[in-house]
């Protein structure tokens, strides 16, 4: 597994690589300073897992993560922060206080390892499907949440409306950009404001104007116009 | 309570032995040789009879709690009773006289006289009242101002600064990577964390420190600190020899300094500057902290706590110094935040 470090301490970065020496499974890839230089070097390397402090002068790692369109693996690695992270409703990560125990870090590596093995070997194209995750803030609560578990993604104004679970944050993008990213064959774009998830599709009913109302696992209802209509019954016939 | 009890006894004793001894001596010296036997049993008698009924009196004025009564209810209530008193003494006593065979119906029940010898004897159970209640309105103002100045200590040790966790983490995770790195600067480190552990624990006992204390701890701190941020972190001191002879709070410099750290420095991803400069002025000592960055007042970042720290330490130097020290905060031009502290000297 290819891996980036990014803490502002040059002595931490240094520190934890020492400690991953043992662990010959993760491959440090890159070292970043800053999440701007963290932002490059993912774009650049493509790394399955991010070690990642908070802390970091000019953006957080909370902010670099919500600038990803997809979030890879994360391990926090902290000095004090665990009030942040307990910001985390779905315990989907893990951290690690410094100074890092070997043994503490064994563990991370393992469960690491675990979540890797579920993820189909397929190669990785661009796009956004089912199995990636984003990083979702919405003010003091986060969440990594699997694309498999957004059920509806919903424009406002210039923020998108995340459906997941009962919870509906708010990320700062266009819709237009999210759908370009995500696979079409997992997502539809249904109408202006509105990107469903084909598998939640419970049910399909006639519209007015020759458009279909979508009904969602879980009873959201969502208007399909008539523009996009004929294209989404194609789909749904394959 | 044993105390109160014991010094209560003391001067309702020592007070009507006083006033025995005092007819006693007044007898003596105007009647000369003629010292009649009978009048002194009197004297002693009468002391203690005013001891008894002053002692019940007490003990009414305490079941009724007169202590908490309003002084425009209190006076009336004083007067009536201290007359009462003395109406009860003057009469008390013409028993005894009866057994000394000192009494003489005609010149006790006299109006004139009888007038005359209640008022004598209200007059001094007034006496006792109002010093009495004096005594109480005392103690009890004395205690309002020990609680207060246990409610000031208080809430001073709640706003003594106190090491941040943060910064302890960072510098042990620090030193560990310096233990393979630079051995001999890992053993420095490790001193000079100690230092400023044994510091933070030592000041929470003491109200204030020696400036040069202080001044140790910011740089055992600084030294730390560099450590972390290596080339991102410049350190300036500009000292006024004189300062050495102030007091101030502990932990207070190395709060700002660490503040300026937290919110400057280390936002920064090219680093700064902090620097330190004191300047001794008559008899106060300014302190300028300045930091690279800028002041973000109460800023929707609410999650850093700066702006309690700095309420903080406001509160406190009210506490210690009242109006005497002042303490501002403002971001100068070239993106440098100036704290500054003006503390009195202390004698």
């Amino acid at each position: 597994m290819k891996a980036l470090i990014v803490d502002d301490e040059r002595l931490a970065r240094k520190e934890l690589i020492k400690l991953l020496e043992e662990h010959p499974s993760i491959e440090v890839a890159g070292e970043a300073m800053n999440a701007d230089e963290a932002e490059k070097m993912i774009e650049e390397l493509n790394p399955d897992l991010l070690f990642l402090d908070i802390q970091m002068p000019g953006r957080t790692g909370f902010q670099l993560l919500e600038s990803l369109d997809s979030a890879p693996l994360v391990v926090f690695t902290t000095a004090y922060d665990e009030f942040a992270l307990k910001a985390f409703e779905v315990n989907a990560l893990d951290y690690l206080l410094k100074p890092i125990t070997a043994e503490r870090l064994s563990e991370a590596v393992h469960k690491i390892q675990d979540k890797e093995k579920t993820k189909s070997g397929r190669p990785r194209d661009k796009k956004l499907d089912l199995e990636d995750q984003v990083f979702v803030k919405d003010g003091e609560r986060c969440w990594f949440v699997s694309l498999a578990n957004i059920r509806l993604f919903e424009s406002d104004g210039n923020y998108i409306k995340v459906y997941f679970d009962t919870n509906r944050p708010m990320i700062h993008k266009s819709l237009n950009a999210l759908d370009e990213k995500l696979d079409e064959r997992a997502f539809f774009r249904a109408s202006r404001k509105h990107i469903i998830n084909l598998s939640w599709v419970e049910g399909i009913e006639p519209w007015f104007n020759g458009g279909l109302m979508v009904k969602l696992r879980g009873g959201d209802k969502v208007e399909v116009s008539r523009r996009q209509a004929a294209k989404f019954k194609d789909m749904m016939s394959l | 309570m044993v105390n109160k009890t014991r010094l209560y006894w003391t001067l309702q004793i020592g007070g009507w032995g006083v006033y025995a001894a005092i007819q006693i001596l007044t007898m003596l010296l105007a009647s000369g040789s003629e010292i009649r036997i009978q009048r002194l049993f009197f004297f002693v008698f009468e002391a203690m009879l005013c001891l008894i009924v002053t002692h019940s009196y007490r003990n009414y004025i305490n079941k009724r709690k007169w202590l908490s009564m309003g002084l425009a209810r209190l006076i009336p209530n004083i007067l009536a009773s201290s007359i009462l008193m003395g109406i009860l003494i003057y009469f008390l006593r013409i028993p005894f006289s009866m057994i000394l065979g000192t009494f003489v119906p005609s010149n006790a029940f006299d109006p004139e006289k009888m007038v005359t010898g209640i008022l004598y004897y209200t007059f001094f159970v007034f006496l006792w009242s109002v010093l009495h209640f004096m005594y109480n309105y005392f103690e009890r103002y004395n205690k309002s101002l020990q609680l207060e100045a246990s409610v000031k200590e208080i809430e001073l040790s709640n706003l003594k600064s106190q090491l941040n966790p943060h910064f302890i983490f960072n510098a042990l995770n620090s030193i560990r990577a310096l233990v393979d790195e630079n051995p001999a600067k890992a053993k420095q480190a490790i001193n000079q964390l100690s230092s400023i552990l044994r510091n933070s624990l030592v000041t929470e006992k003491r109200g204030l420190t020696s400036f040069d204390e202080e001044l140790k701890l910011v740089r055992d701190y600084l030294g730390l600190e560099s450590i972390r941020f290596e080339e991102r972190l410049k350190t300036e001191f500009d000292l006024d020899p004189e300062s050495k002879d102030f007091m101030v709070p502990p932990l207070m410099i190395q709060t700002l300094v660490e503040n300026g750290i937290k919110h400057g420095i280390s936002k920064l991803t090219e680093g700064g500057v902090v620097q330190i400069k004191t300047k001794v002025d008559g008899d106060h000592l300014k302190i300028h902290i300045r930091n690279s960055g800028k002041f973000v007042v109460n800023g929707h970042k609410k999650d850093t706590g700066g702006g309690l720290g700095l309420e903080n330490t406001k509160q406190r130097l009210k506490l210690i110094y009242g109006d005497e020290a002042s303490f501002r905060i403002l971001t100068e031009k070239d993106n440098f935040v100036l704290t500054e502290i003006i503390i009195p000297h202390l004698y």
